[in-house]
């Protein structure tokens, strides 16, 4: 199962289509990693509305995802987390750090576009 | 009587046939009953206007069967669906078909909310209105009067389990429902504009309502694409650590979907069990009262540069 | 406890756990089974979430190993019962293994004391050397 990668402006958006294997999500890190360099990305929007659990695994690649896309120049954020799968991560002890969520691909774009104003020179 | 059929209809579906023949043999009906009570059909539906009226002219007597009386398609269909019951009741055929008849039957009564207290009462008069008659047929040969009486009352013990059950079905059902409104009444979520929602708490938070308070929160949290929720619990007197910590689990599920959470109205001796938790309450954002909480989210979803701002010192959920 | 599950009749399912997607496959059949039993809404996504730790333990420490699946009755309640069955290693120090953050895969830590928390009822066994079982239940509430 491969997730597809949007280029919008100098934003990337992956939609996660279905579940994922782990080794589905190390691929969607290297991608993602590789695309943010390769356009010189400032955001990245991942969209989990259809993951069916965010377990420790995927939690610990999402957050990788994030710290190693900041260091590369870019903010992520991650939408479309559900109201069980939400209830779940809490119970379960996962945390997603400094990762920044919203509740939907549009929201995230705002929330993404809030965050490089602010790290803007100036801003 | 639509509405009758809708829920005779419900009930019917639990009446297999197997049922059936169980609810025979609870009342231990045998073949030599149905002769008996063939022996009597003649003469007691010479007399069915009669027997109806000791029914009727019991309930009559009570003000708390008015709801069948008040309404006279109701009672003309009850009269009549009373009728075709005797007949059945001395036709000898005690099958799927007879049982259809007596749920439909207990279905009215339970929609005018016949007292079961009161039902019993009334067919008790009307057992005996044709417990007389039955005597009155074999004068001078009292236990055969009493034999044929006693074939006769198992039908009348048979009929009461199925009607019984048709009552306290309806009634668990009604209070099913009725539980379920109280529970949504509980913990209402209110849009007081776009993106914001108020949750106002009052009352006892146990741990059942704690779980429907989360769940009903990060629903309309969806459902209202809420990106500030004012959680008023100025009407929570105390929390268990059990459920305070439900809550600050509640608030975190909410951040991870995107949305803030401003606690108002937090007692002090809240506020103390949810100091002594132990937890990390750095990321609680508690306001005074829910004045303070609608203008601090008022802040939150305002003008675009304070928003900004704002949201990014709020934002990261570690 | 163990006992009980195994007793449990009605639907029994055996998930084989020898690589990645397996795990995927276990915690949907999970949810179809407890979908079966009468769970539902956010019991569903723990019974998933569950069952995805335990497999994945399987596969990184054990290499290979099965996920068993059951429904129960118990006084008229009804639920479903997740066994995660390896023959790897073990686990020396069950204590150790259950807190939070402890990992000697260097990962979160989480799985075990996490699954602990999602489930109603939860028990492991380990002989070192001979292998782990995790037994876990979840009641329709
Ligand atoms: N099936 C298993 N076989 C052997 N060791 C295991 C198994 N499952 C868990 N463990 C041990 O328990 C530790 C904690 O597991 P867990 O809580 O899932 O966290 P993590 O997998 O992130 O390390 C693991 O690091 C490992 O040492
Ligand atoms: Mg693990």
């Amino acid at each position: 199962m491969v997730v597809p990668i949007l280029k919008q402006s100098d934003v990337l958006i992956a939609s996660i289509q279905a579940a994922l294997t782990d080794a589905d999500l190390l691929q969607l890190r290297d991608d993602l990693l590789a695309k943010v360099g390769q356009y010189r990305s400032r955001g990245v929007v991942i969209d989990v509305t259809a993951l069916d659990v965010m377990d420790s695994f995927a939690t610990r690649t999402l957050r990788s995802i994030a710290e190693a896309a900041r260091l590369r120049g870019a903010r992520t954020v991650i939408v479309g987390i559900q109201p069980e799968v939400a209830i779940t991560m809490v119970q379960l002890g996962l945390v997603l750090g400094a990762v920044s969520t919203a509740l939907d691909l549009e929201e995230g774009l705002e929330l993404l576009g809030a965050l490089n104003r602010k790290d803007a020179p100036g801003g | 009587m639509a509405d009758d059929y809708a829920r005779a209809e419900r009930h019917l579906r639990d009446v297999a046939e197997y049922d059936v023949e169980r609810r025979r043999r609870y009342v231990d009906l045998q073949p030599i009953d149905i002769a008996q009570i063939g022996e009597l059909r003649e003469a007691i539906l010479n007399h069915l206007d009669a027997h109806v009226e000791a029914f009727f002219g019991y309930l009559a007597q009570y003000p708390e069967a008015s709801g069948l009386f008040s309404r006279r398609n109701l009672l003309e269909d009850a009269r009549r669906l009373k009728r075709e019951h005797l007949i059945a009741m001395v036709g000898g055929e005690y099958g799927r078909p007879y049982v259809e008849q007596r749920v439909a039957l207990g279905a009215l009564y339970s929609k005018v909310r016949l007292d079961i207290r009161l039902f019993l009462g009334a067919f008790q008069a009307l057992s005996r209105s044709i417990v007389n008659q039955i005597m009155a047929l074999s004068p001078g040969d009292g236990p055969k009067g009493f034999q044929r009486s006693e074939s006769l009352m198992k039908i009348v013990f048979f009929d009461i389990g199925i009607i019984m059950d048709v009552l306290i079905a309806d009634r668990e059902q009604t209070i099913t429902l009725q539980q379920e409104a109280i529970r949504e009444l509980s913990t209402p979520t209110l849009q007081v504009r776009d993106r914001l929602l108020i949750m106002p708490i009052i009352g006892v938070l146990d741990t059942h309502r704690a779980r429907q308070l989360t769940e009903g929160l990060l629903n309309a949290i969806r459902a209202n694409r809420a990106k500030v929720v004012v959680m008023d619990v100025t009407g929570v007197a105390t929390v268990d650590s059990k459920v305070a910590n439900h809550l600050l689990q509640t608030i975190a599920a909410a951040g991870l979907m995107g949305a803030e959470v401003i606690v108002t109205g937090l007692s002090a001796e809240v506020a103390q069990s949810l100091v002594t938790l132990g937890v990390d309450l750095t990321k609680l954002n508690a306001v005074g009262d829910l004045q303070g909480g609608l203008e601090e989210a008022e802040r939150l979803l305002g003008y675009e540069v304070v928003k900004t701002r704002v949201q990014v010192a709020r934002r990261p959920l570690d | 406890m163990v006992d009980e599950a195994r007793e449990g009749l009605e639907g029994e399912l055996l998930v084989p756990i020898e690589r990645d997607p397996d795990v995927v496959t276990a915690r949907q059949k999970g949810r179809e089974m407890a979908v079966e039993a009468g769970l539902s809404g956010s019991d569903l996504t723990l019974i998933a979430t569950a069952i995805s730790e335990v497999a994945r333990n399987i596969l990184v420490y054990a290499g290979h190993g099965e996920i068993i699946l059951r429904q129960l009755e118990r006084n008229g309640r009804r639920g479903v019962c997740v066994i995660a069955r390896d023959e790897g290693p073990g686990i020396q120090d069950i204590p150790l293994a259950m807190q939070d953050g402890y990992s000697t895969g260097r990962s979160l830590g989480l799985g075990l004391p996490g699954a602990k928390r999602l489930m109603d009822d939860f028990e492991i066994v380990s002989e070192v050397g001979k292998g782990v079982t995790v037994t876990m239940m979840k009641w329709r509430r």
